[in-house]
């Protein structure tokens, strides 16, 4: 327990932990609230708009009488700039602080044009508040005396300034320079022509930008999404979980029945739910902005068959018929690729189907693996990225934080800026490297190599017990020599308290994830760092839900639980082979679209004489090679659960009208396994949720009551009050339930030495070509989200100048190369932070219509005539 | 050219002088002005990279400091103090005979590129009011008469120094 001290607010004794910030004490402690503008918890105190004034005494001893009195500050002083200490006493309700609150509005709304009536803040804003709860009921300002500034300022194209409304409190720029580390806004001139501006190309540039919108005290900052789109009392709130990526960010659909939509409900803004152990307050942008193709046009309303060759729209019974009788021909001869974002009721219903039909060919796209070494290692329950600090370490592998799950990038960097030690290994330099203690580079096809030298060069004094296998495991390891910086590592991670370590999977296949993991695992073992909080393993999901998947068995060597497979299915390369050469008669791919980037899957799914069923929001890439396609429904339309990479399993709910005559995947899945002869559908997704937690031990005790507990969130921020929060909603709707790896539960531990990959020789006219993950691509939910289309880089190949030099091309040359047999065509950017030896191409692109990056780090014939310069 | 060409050495030891070399901004921002007259463009990207800063923070600086500039401003910068004690000797009225004088309003420069006028605040010669800088240099104790040969010699001073200038 830290030091307390005893405060005195408003007359009444207080014991509080010493040195904390008194506004947040008065908040905490005494129930009192303080009006602030620029203080924010999240964001330290800066003291400029002196809104939080209060008289304040400390004890002083008299220089006189050498005894000890309360000596008042002969001014008002800021709450949010004091620390508590023994015998703080402080009046927030005298005459003279409600004068001096007064005052201040009266200042900050001097030049405020107040047109409440039509800002988009109105009704959520904190300067509105304060000002009926604090200020001057009358202003003794004119309008036409008032400073007039730009009232449409766009700082880029997605968030928009109103220069009058904006009280310089510096929110913004805080966040942006402390929190989210891009300091693309700063203020510009002084005094009344004082105002926020943005240089960066393109504007605003941080894909935290819609952040800022929520923490403005006032309606300044607002996004093009919403500005001027609805009021916020006319929304209903529906609690939601973010769907593009591991972290599971707690959100909010912000709805409402729109004429224009034809009286239909329609989602007017995504907006965070506070849950401080998943995002705090904070979600990014694709969170925030990419939600529209849930209401895109092209969604495929009706079932579709294809006759003469061509998809043409038909019946959901005529449909229906067609795969059952396509799957009852099928057999055990069938396969089925997951998306990972489908929500686990859905994944649960897949396998099933497979696994009735007697085929275990199941597989999640893009492959990962390494979902049993967080079953059994995993972060333990209570883990908090926020509680990591000082005296622990936190160790990031294979991957790209920023882009593949930018929460997780923002809670690391300031865990590290709090004193952890951070650890990145990784083929190349990424925007973790500059707060990290140690930065360890590995040749692409070197990553379990340099973890088991990690792991090999550690002082270890005595192995865990409990855990079978372990000294072999490091007795393996010794055999990898360690550079120094490894072994500078290994002693500076051999001192911590307490270990994270997030593994990604950049550059790797299904196998090799599973490796690299399998060494993570191995050094988290030995070195005794799981089976509690803040200690264990994390996996860098590609998708929202690999972790889900993993868990319920949507892969082919364990059924749901991670109960092992004797003989194991086909993953998915093995699939796309066995389609190739038509062993197998069907392919169910659900949420899928392995035919938009993998080019590999292109000759399979164009030849295969098979039977191909999609099941989609989209007429995607796969699509419209299929035999069969299924509108399936978004997730605003429908509930469900999602399991984030902290193996919290989170629930969503329905927000807006179904679109067409699409349903929901688990139920299209269970209404096909009923024909089949698999049993009746379940009555609802809450059925499916409770049938998954009968059948897969890790999710027993998983209810919708159980993920509806929420407990009170500190800082309070999301409350009613509108003080710090802007608009960051309370979470009413449950903070999810994470559950309990093995290692906390009793379960078998073992550890296995893993083999090193073999390094990968390219020929004289060959490159090692690796897929990147970026934030912004190209894929069909996320790019019919026009708002951020101008933020999706081009479809370029990235390599360093020096490569580009030996192999004579100029930054922007056009070259042909050839992946899988496939030619493609792409740009050359030159990018100093590109690994040397290895070109970079983003995931999840196309080019000329056609998939673009490979799935896992790949030779490229390559084409050295530049086409055009 | 870029600074880097020109005042490499400079710069060095600009940076030296500090333990965080975001520190090094203002000295490098004088440099960049001294050299071309104001902050360009360019030179604001060159000083970002150099001193690893955003844009945007230097252009908040630029802006938030009256005596730097990112526009192009006149050959000679008359700088007319019109605070208080200046406005009790007649600085207003000074002001505005400047502005007749040249054709321009305060903030503006002349179309041939000679001079821009400035209202500013104390300049600290007050016991010389009304005072006038002229690229740094003071002109006291002003009336009509002073002004106008002031700027006649300058209009000179520019015709003679002129070709040198643009060597």
């Amino acid at each position: 327990m830290a030091k307390t001290v005893t405060i005195v607010v408003d007359d009444i004794e207080y014991e509080v932990p010493a040195g904390m910030n008194l506004v947040d004490v008065c908040k905490q402690y005494a129930g009192v609230d303080i009006p602030v503008f620029c203080y924010h918890p999240k964001l330290g105190h800066d003291g400029n708009c002196r809104m939080c004034l209060v008289e304040l005494a400390t004890p002083r001893k008299n220089p006189h009488t050498g005894e000890m009195e309360l000596a008042w500050f002969p001014t008002l002083q800021t709450a949010c700039t004091q620390k508590t200490s023994e015998g703080m006493t402080v009046r927030t309700k005298s005459q003279k602080v409600i004068d001096g609150r007064r005052e201040i509005l009266e200042f900050l709304l001097s030049s405020h044009p107040l047109d409440c009536p039509i800002c988009d803040k109105g009704g959520e804003c904190p300067l509105q508040e304060l000002t009926l709860r604090h200020g001057p009921g009358t202003s003794r300002m004119y309008w036409e005396e008032k400073m007039h500034l730009g009232k449409h300022v766009p700082l880029g194209e997605l968030i928009y300034l109103d220069q009058e409304r904006c009280i310089l409190c510096a929110r913004c720029i805080r966040f942006q320079d402390n929190i989210a580390d891009d300091p693309v806004l700063a203020f510009d001139q002084r005094g009344r022509h004082q105002q926020i501006i943005t240089a960066s190309s393109p504007g605003f540039n941080s894909i935290f930008s819609g952040d800022t919108t929520d923490i403005c005290p006032v309606g300044a900052l607002t996004s093009a999404d919403f500005r001027f789109n609805a009021r916020p009392w006319e929304m209903v709130q529906v609690a939601t979980i973010c769907s593009h990526c591991p972290v599971g960010c707690n959100m909010s659909f912000d709805t409402r029945t729109d004429r224009e939509a034809g009286g239909r409900t329609t989602i007017k803004r995504i907006m965070p739910r506070q849950n401080e152990r998943v995002n705090e307050i904070w979600i990014c942008d694709k969170g925030r902005f990419a939600h529209h193709h849930m209401e895109h046009p092209e969604r495929l309303t009706k079932p579709l068959i294809r006759r003469n060759g061509r998809l043409v729209e038909a019946g959901w019974e005529e449909a229906l018929r067609e795969v059952t009788a396509q799957l009852q021909h099928a057999g055990e001869n069938v396969a089925a690729i997951a998306g990972g974002r489908l929500p686990n009721e859905d994944l649960f219903a897949l396998q099933k189907l497979i696994r009735a039909q007697g085929s275990h060919h199941i597989d999640a796209y893009p492959p990962v693996r390494g979902g049993e070494f967080t079953a059994s290692v995993g972060v333990g329950v209570g883990t908090n990225l926020a509680d990591m600090g000082s005296g622990d370490a936190i160790v990031v592998i294979a991957g790209d934080l920023h882009e593949e799950a930018p929460l997780w990038w923002l809670r690391v960097k300031a865990a590290a800026e709090r004193g952890a030690m951070l650890i990145t290994i990784g083929g190349r330099e990424t925007r973790l490297d500059k707060f990290a203690t140690h930065s360890l580079r590995y040749d692409y096809t070197e990553e379990v190599a340099t973890l088991n030298a990690l792991l090999g060069c550690m002082k270890l004094t005595g192995l865990p017990r409990s855990v079978d296998g372990l000294k072999e495991a490091v007795k393996g390891a010794r055999a990898f020599k360690p550079d120094k910086a490894i072994k500078d590592a290994a002693e500076a991670l051999a001192g911590a308290n307490n270990v994270i370590a997030l593994v990604g999977h950049e550059g790797l296949d299904g196998q090799g994830s599973h490796n690299l993991a399998q060494a993570v695992a191995n050094l988290l073992m030995a070195t005794g760092h799981f089976g509690r909080p803040n200690n264990g393993l994390i996996v860098v999901w590609p998708t929202a839900n690999g972790q889900g998947a993993s868990d319920i068995g949507v892969r082919p060597d364990y059924r749901p639980g991670y109960q092992r497979i004797p003989v194991p299915g086909m993953g998915y390369t093995d699939i796309l082979a066995a389609l190739a050469d038509n062993t197998l008669r069907a392919l169910y791919v659900v949420g899928a679209d392995p035919l938009f980037d993998d080019p590999a899957a292109e000759q399979a799914l164009r030849s295969t004489l098979g039977t191909i069923i999609v099941q989609d929001m989209f007429l995607t890439a796969t699509a419209e090679v299929a035999d069969v396609v299924l509108p399936s429904q978004s997730a605003a339309e429908r509930e469900g659960t999602y399991t984030s990479g902290e193996r919290r399993v989170q629930r969503f709910y329905p927000a807006i009208e179904p679109c067409g005559q699409s349903q929901p995947d688990w139920l299209i899945i269970q209404t096909i396994g009923k024909r089949l002869g698999h049993g009746n559908p379940s009555p609802s997704a809450a059925a499916v949720l409770l049938e998954i937690a009968k059948t897969v031990p890790q999710y027993a005790g998983i209810t919708y009551q159980t993920l509806a507990e929420v407990e009170p969130q500190i800082p309070d921020v999301g409350g009613e009050d509108l003080y710090y929060g802007g608009t960051a909603f309370r979470n009413r709707h449950g903070l999810g339930v994470q559950w309990p790896a093995a290692a906390e539960s009793g379960g078998a531990l073992s550890a296995h030495p893993v083999e090193a990959a073999e390094s990968i020789e390219p020929e004289e006219d060959m490159l090692l070509v690796v897929p990147i993950t970026l934030l912004y691509d190209a894929e069909p939910v996320f790019h019919k989200t026009s708002l951020l289309h101008g933020r999706v880089p081009g479809p370029d190949i990235l390599m360093h100048p020096e490569d580009a030099r030996y192999l004579d091309i100029a930054d922007g040359d056009v070259v042909r190369l050839s992946i899988d047999g496939k030619d493609i065509t792409v740009v050359v950017r030159f990018d100093e932070q590109a690994p040397e030896g290895a070109a970079l191409l983003p995931r999840r692109m196309q080019v000329q219509g056609a998939p673009m990056a490979a799935t896992f780090a790949t030779l490229v014939r390559w084409d050295v005539e530049a086409l055009e310069r | 050219m870029a600074l880097l060409d020109t005042h490499k050495e400079d710069i060095e030891r600009h940076l030296a002088k500090y333990p965080d070399k975001h520190s090094a901004v203002m000295p490098l921002l004088a440099m960049a002005q001294e050299e071309y007259g104001y902050v360009t463009q360019d030179a604001i990207g060159e000083i970002a990279g150099i001193l690893d800063l955003d844009v945007t923070h230097i252009k908040g600086l630029i802006g938030f400091y009256t005596m730097l500039y990112d526009r192009p401003k006149g050959k000679y910068l008359l700088q007319i103090c019109t605070d208080l004690p200046c406005a009790l000797r007649g600085a207003e009225a000074l002001s505005e005979h400047l502005c007749r004088k040249l054709g321009i309003q305060p903030g503006e420069t002349t179309p041939d590129g000679l001079f821009t006028i400035e209202n500013v605040k104390c300049v600290a010669a007050c016991d010389c009011a009304p005072v006038m800088q002229v690229n740094g240099h003071y002109h006291e104790n002003l009336d009509e008469e002073k002004l106008n040969k002031l700027l006649e010699d300058l209009r000179r001073e520019a015709e003679v120094s002129e070709p040198a200038h643009y060597d």
